[in-house]
């Protein structure tokens, strides 16, 4: 099957293969797009994109949740457990950058759990778990300074 | 904007597959059940509101906004 190709607004020209295609079934919350892959190498540092394969300008920054935040716990409602169908999933969090690396934060409230190239936003139910949750204290605002 | 008067115990049908029991009024708060397929995710209206503004300003990133690995060893 041929490559999927994304003209980015971000970074040109994307081939992607079908087999890196993950299917958002309802979209991401408010944005919609059902068609999505991950872009950028998580070994080149923390944050990867999820890339629209339908919208050239959507692309939202992830993470691994537990790359920042060690005790990290996702719990789902029934339905959406039945949802996801799986055991086990990838679990990503949105990133909002910001002009400083304390300004960044990551949303703990709505991760984005990926199995059997499907993908879903789904609501975590653990009580206090953010909508932006800091993602570089103030360690690593000395560390910059 | 639909608005109709329901007591505790009534139903409200949305199309054929989503029904909205309300279950019981308690001083100012109203329980209220959904039923709907599971295609069609059921959210609490500020959470809804608060994660689409989020994955919204995080959809304003440019490529260039994110801290590259020399800067998090630094």
């Amino acid at each position: 099957m041929p490559p999927v190709i994304v003209e980015s607004s971000r970074f040109g020209t994307l081939e992607i293969e079908e087999s890196a295609v993950i299917e958002f079934p309802t979209g991401l919350i408010g944005l919609g797009s059902t068609r999505w892959a991950l872009v950028g190498d998580s070994t080149d540092g923390p944050f990867q994109w999820l890339h629209s394969l339908e919208d050239g300008t959507l692309a939202l920054p992830v993470t691994n949740p537990w790359a920042f935040f060690p005790d990290y716990a996702v719990e789902l409602s029934d339905a959406d457990t039945a949802k996801l169908g799986a055991d086990e999933a990838t679990v990503l969090v949105t990133v909002r950058a910001g002009a400083e690396l304390s300004d960044f934060s990551a949303n703990l409230r709505a991760p984005i759990l990926i199995a059997e190239g499907r993908g879903h936003q789904l609501i975590n139910e653990v009580a206090d778990a953010p909508v932006r949750a800091a993602l570089f204290g103030e360690v690593a605002e000395t560390a910059v300074a | 904007m639909l608005i109709i008067t329901r007591r505790p115990g009534e139903k409200i049908m949305l199309g054929d597959d989503i029904v909205v029991h309300v279950m019981e009024i308690v001083g100012n708060s109203v329980r209220v059940g959904v039923e709907a397929p599971r295609s069609i995710p059921v959210y609490r209206e500020e959470i809804w509101n608060a994660v689409r503004d989020e994955n919204r300003a995080a959809a304003d990133a440019a490529p260039r906004a994110l801290p590259q690995p020399s800067e998090q060893d630094a």
